[in-house]
């Protein structure tokens, strides 16, 4: 079954891709100090928005460090907050929307209640509001963003274990006794796993956008730690003279949101057993 | 019976067609200014909406460049920033003192029509002080006024120190000297209309002598002011003036290119563009701000600043002349002392701080601390508006010196109320002039009992050097006192001068007789555009 | 159905009473102080300042701050501004108020338009090249930020090439960039909606049925096929719109344009608290209005909803 799945996943082009840009970025943030040629935060005002040449191959920045290393650097930022974020919203949404789905009843009317209430707040408000409180940092936007998405990982943990209560394999574990926790833990989770790693995916990409439009609006992380978004931030006034920064972290940015999305589509579309004609 | 079909139609075509519905609101109302002859408006932009345009309560850079062009005090300053007689044509020293009698301008009318006199200018400072009104940056000026406190606390219906001596003579009485009093900035308002108009008084008349009337307030968008024809200086010779609100420096420039402005300033995050750009070159002004930029060093919070040579090492490894050329592209001045050039009281002797880090290395280990050993991590702290200078600061702290330092940048308002409050140990600020005289530095900033003195620097020397020198109305003999002040302050390294962006500003060929000065805009009566 | 519309307005009224607490809370937790705020450089005054927070009632303990707030509410009233003084905070809002929603809803309509068309030609072309172009342009639409697009735009369209002004709200000129800025990446999100609900439908008996009657193909696609994406797309418009609302805040600060969106940000950065509380508040209504209308839109086409049986 696995492989069968390995396989058909391999089939889609654009799992592929996508995956292969996203190992490259995880591997990029794990061997970060090892690849990047310069330290993030050596200044040097003489040398100040140079363009690429050898000792630096995609030139410098405002404070003439090193483009290149901190882009590498960056990889880190950008993925321990998607990562992060992701986690966490998985652990609170999956927990509470399993727990919500399948119980039901009251229990499920003050879970979804809370969820409603809080996917009713407009997420990038929430999000500077949220920031706004703690003072920037990459602690405060990782707050931030799993404030704003946990609910959506409930809701659609909620419904996969709604649909999931109707087979049959669940009757049957409730009839030999299975201890409620077991059944979700155990038989339930891993059939809904699939779609929510799907989710999970294509999340990590909108988490890495909402950090760069959070840093944009100067309330992400701190400096001298360079983050994708925080670099832009930096390099579009520039843009017009000095486009590189801007451009360089743009596109890193955008490759690696596209990477997560075409892993996410390539995964959803292998799961999808109506695609595939059965 | 709906149709599924029907009424998902139904819904798309609701909205699209909503928003043209839309376009016909009066949100769509035509609000650009165009300039065609006959009609001329001289537009300019401001980085955001003044907080209020009322010269009661006013009390930031934006709504003072507004409120200069409708409201005129005792003096104002000419283009190179020295101070001018205004709405007063001379003063003398009250006998016995200390106190002036201002001889106030005749002929000057106010924006109604009614004739300017000293009624007006006793009504405007006790509007400033009286209880229930919102005092702004100017009530501080009247402290030294007899029988100010009382009014205050509403112990008295007028203040006992000014006196009405005729329509245009006044005379103002002080507890103890204040020889710059009559180069405060005040604005004098019209005491008959403003009474009656209410609380938003100021969105609605225009109550000055200024060369412009106002005329509307778009929350957002801009101000606009027409032209004053009774104006005493002259009428001005356009329409009016439109300041734009642009809060961002790429729009601002872009909409200079595209001919919506007729003068930029630009901001720093666009400084360096405009300065590599060859089309800009003739149209370039450039020239020094007339803030002090420094490094505040708390010697109470951090043991370690309290020895001088820690404090002069600080100084020893920021390169200024890299900071010029790679942070702002060339555009920015030394700054030598806490005074900046172009401020009456400068000291133009006083030479440029040195960069040495091998200096500065043995000077932190003679005080103890060799390679930065022992000395436990602080911050460095500012708000976003000068992160890449403190993160270039912290890197030469740590990487020259070996002293852990980290970047803090915090956010506005919580940095302006700690930085009050002397609880901030190590940050970088500027200072901008309140009116053109040294005594805005070097008392506002360096005085031991300034509220403004955010590093808590202290010393009674420099105390009683400034309070003789503020008794002396001889320009010439006051600054040498200055001069003396300033050598304690900068010979003790009470804290880092820092180099001072330049003010940056495009001017189209079209448009004369306004640039930029070390304080601001220059005057906006004599401009002219073909 | 009743009782449904019941239930929604009532979840509504839930939601905003906890938006009010949340954001009361919220705004008078952030760090620095609105009195400090409105002094600026020169707030070192203790006696203007504690005047200050005396008019505005700032040194009053929290939960009678709280009361007044909520008791000014009721009454419709909103409180004067911190940062504009002497204005009311509805005449701060009321500006703004027209812009933002018309903005979010001139994009919105813009991605449906255009996401259905390209998403229903890349479901008819499934597999080849147009497809596979069309996703990958539609992935990098959903992954560029919008202000690094925005940018781009700008310097192309309006110094290089002069089409278009460069900011401001007003004509009809100015709104076409911040429009655009803001639909690309719903419109990204219609398509591909649009293309997987086409790519289930024309797999459906009814479509070949219609094709096997002879009707015109361009007949079959957009009235029969695409005609029951319809509802599945509405609904996800509901949900786009509120989300167009939020994003408006990056684009009204590139395009400098007066509207709900930059008012947030700057409010809560000025410490207006009066301004900043009104407008999340509104938005939060608009927000959790926009979720409402779609799920009454939804009940009254599906009959098993609008026949009595509650969702």
């Amino acid at each position: 079954m696995r492989s069968m799945l390995l396989r058909r996943v391999l089939r889609q082009k654009g799992a592929v891709i996508g995956g292969t840009i996203v190992l490259s970025v995880v591997l990029t943030a794990l061997l970060a100090p090892l690849l990047a040629p310069h330290p993030f935060d050596a200044t040097d005002l003489l040398n100040t928005w140079a363009s690429p040449d050898d000792v630096n191959p995609l030139g410098t920045d405002q404070l003439g460090r090193d483009i290149l290393s901190r882009l590498i650097i960056g990889a880190r930022v950008s993925l321990a907050v998607g990562l992060s974020v992701v986690t966490v919203t998985l652990v609170v949404g999956v927990s509470v929307g399993m727990v919500a789905g399948y119980f039901g009843g009251r229990t499920d009317a003050f879970f979804m209640r809370a969820v409603d209430i809080v996917l009713a707040f407009p997420e990038v408000v929430l999000a500077i509001l949220v920031a706004a409180v703690l003072g920037p940092g990459l602690l405060t936007v990782i707050v931030a963003l799993s404030l704003v998405w946990w609910p959506g990982i409930a809701r659609l943990a909620r419904s996969l274990v709604l649909v999931q209560k109707q087979e049959l394999y669940v009757d049957a574990a409730i009839v030999c006794g299975t201890p409620a926790v077991k059944i979700i833990w155990r038989h339930i989770l891993p059939n809904i796993a699939g779609a929510l790693l799907v989710r999970a995916s294509v999340g990590v990409g909108f988490i890495i956008m909402a950090e760069a439009t959070l840093s944009f609006l100067g309330l992400g992380v701190q400096e001298p730690v360079p983050s994708w978004g925080s670099m832009i931030r930096d390099g579009l006034p520039a843009l017009r003279t000095d486009p590189m920064l801007a451009i360089s972290a743009s596109l890193v940015i955008g490759l690696t949101i596209i990477g997560f999305n075409l892993l996410g589509d390539g995964l959803r579309d292998a799961l999808d057993p109506r695609l595939h004609g059965r | 019976m709906i149709t599924r079909r029907a009424a998902g139609q139904l819904l798309i075509s609701a909205a699209t067609v909503a928003p043209l519905g839309g376009l016909n609101t009066k949100v769509f109302a035509q609000n650009k200014i165009v300039n065609v002859r006959g009609a001329k408006t001289f537009r300019v932009n401001v980085v955001a909406d003044p907080a209020q345009m009322d010269p009661i309560t006013y009390s930031e850079l934006v709504a003072g460049r507004i409120i200069k062009n409708m409201y005129e005090g005792f003096t104002t300053t000419d283009d190179e920033d020295n101070n001018i007689p205004a709405l007063a044509e001379s003063w003398e020293g009250l006998t016995p003192g200390p106190g002036f009698r201002f001889h106030l301008r005749q002929g000057v009318k106010l924006h109604s029509g009614r004739p300017f006199t000293a009624r007006d200018v006793k009504y405007t400072l006790e509007e400033l002080l009286r209880p229930g009104s919102k005092g702004g940056l100017s009530a501080p000026y009247l402290a030294n006024v007899v029988g100010a406190h009382d009014f205050q606390q509403g112990k008295a219906t007028e203040i006992a120190g000014i006196k009405i001596v005729d329509d245009h003579t006044i005379e103002v009485s002080f507890t103890k000297p204040d020889v710059l009093f009559p180069i405060y900035p005040f604005f004098f308002m019209d005491s008959g209309i403003v009474a009656k108009q209410g609380p938003d008084r100021m969105t609605k008349v225009s109550a000055g002598t200024g060369p412009y009337k106002f005329k509307e307030w778009r929350r957002g968008v801009s101000v606009n002011l027409e032209a004053n024809p009774a104006y005493w200086r002259g009428a001005p010779k356009i329409n009016g003036v439109s300041f734009l609100i642009v809060p961002n420096a790429d729009t601002a420039l872009s909409q200079y290119d595209a001919g919506e402005l007729d003068f930029v300033d630009v901001y720093a995050s666009a400084v360096r563009r405009v300065l590599r750009d060859e089309r800009y070159a003739k149209q370039l002004i450039r020239v020094p701000r007339a803030q002090a930029v420094y490094i505040g060093i708390n010697q109470g919070l951090y043991p370690p600043f309290k020895d001088r040579r820690v404090r002069e090492a600080l100084s020893l490894v920021i390169d200024r002349q890299a900071m010029i050329r790679g942070l702002y592209g060339g555009a920015a001045f030394m700054l030598n002392g806490a005074v900046p050039p172009g401020i009456p009281g400068y000291n133009p002797d006083l030479p440029p701080p040195r960069y040495d880090p091998e200096q500065a290395k043995r000077l932190l280990e003679e005080a103890g601390f060799p390679g930065g050993k022992g000395m436990a991590p602080i911050d460095i702290a500012s708000t976003d508006a000068y992160t890449n200078e403190i993160t270039y600061y912290a890197d030469q702290f740590r990487r020259v010196l070996g002293i852990p330092v980290s970047v803090k940048v915090i956010e506005r308002a919580t940095f302006i109320r700690a930085m009050n409050a002397g609880e901030v140990a190590f940050f970088s600020w500027g200072w901008t002039a309140d009116y053109a005289d040294a005594a805005s530095f070097l008392k506002d900033m360096w005085y031991s009992t300034s509220p403004y003195n955010r590093p808590r620097w202290r010393n009674a020397e420099y105390d009683a050097v400034l309070d003789e020198a503020l008794t002396i109305p001889d320009d010439s003999k006051r600054f040498m006192l200055y001069h003396k002040a300033e050598k304690m302050l900068l010979d003790d390294f009470g804290m880092v001068p820092l180099p001072i962006p330049a003010a940056i500003g495009l001017r189209k060929p079209n448009v004369h007789n306004v640039t930029l000065t070390p304080i601001g805009f220059s005057m906006f009566d004599k401009i002219t555009i073909d | 159905m009743w009782r449904f519309l019941a239930r929604r307005l009532s979840s509504l009224l839930l939601v905003m009473v906890v938006a009010i607490v949340v954001t009361f809370a919220a705004i008078h937790a952030l760090p620095g102080d609105p009195v400090t705020v409105m002094l600026s450089d020169h707030s070192a005054d203790r006696e203007m300042a504690a005047r200050l927070r005396a008019e505005y009632g700032l040194d009053q303990p929290l939960a009678e701050q709280f009361l007044r707030y909520v008791g000014g509410i009721l009454t419709g009233q909103f409180g004067l501004s911190f940062r504009y003084v002497h204005t009311p905070v509805v005449d701060v809002l009321r500006e703004s108020l027209a812009i933002s929603p018309v903005l979010a809803l001139a994009a919105l309509s813009l991605a449906l338009v255009l996401g259905s068309l390209v998403g229903v030609h890349a479901a008819l072309h499934r597999n080849r090249v147009q497809d596979t172009a069309i996703i990958v342009a539609l992935v990098a639409g959903l992954s560029i930020p919008n202000f690094a697009v925005a940018t781009f735009l700008v310097y192309l369209l309006s110094v290089k090439l002069g089409l278009l002004p460069v900011a401001g709200w007003g004509t009809l000129g100015q709104a076409v960039l911040p429009v655009v800025v803001l639909a690309i990446p719903s419109s990204a999100y219609v398509a591909r909606l649009a293309r997987t609900f086409m790519l289930e439908v024309l797999q459906q008996d009814f479509v070949r049925t219609a094709r096997a009657k002879g009707l015109a193909e361009r007949l079959v696609i957009w009235r029969h096929a695409f005609g029951n994406t319809l509802v599945p797309l509405a609904t996800s418009a509901g949900v786009m719109l509120g989300g167009l609302l939020s994003n408006t805040v990056v684009v009204e600060t590139i395009f400098n344009i007066p509207g709900l969106g930059r008012l947030a940000v700057d409010s809560i950065f000025a410490r207006d608290y009066p301004v900043a509380m009104a407008v999340v508040l509104l938005f939060t209504f608009f927000y959790a209005g926009i979720n409402i209308l779609v799920d009454l839109f939804y009940g009254l086409v599906d009959p098993r909803i609008r026949d009595g049986a509650t969702a």
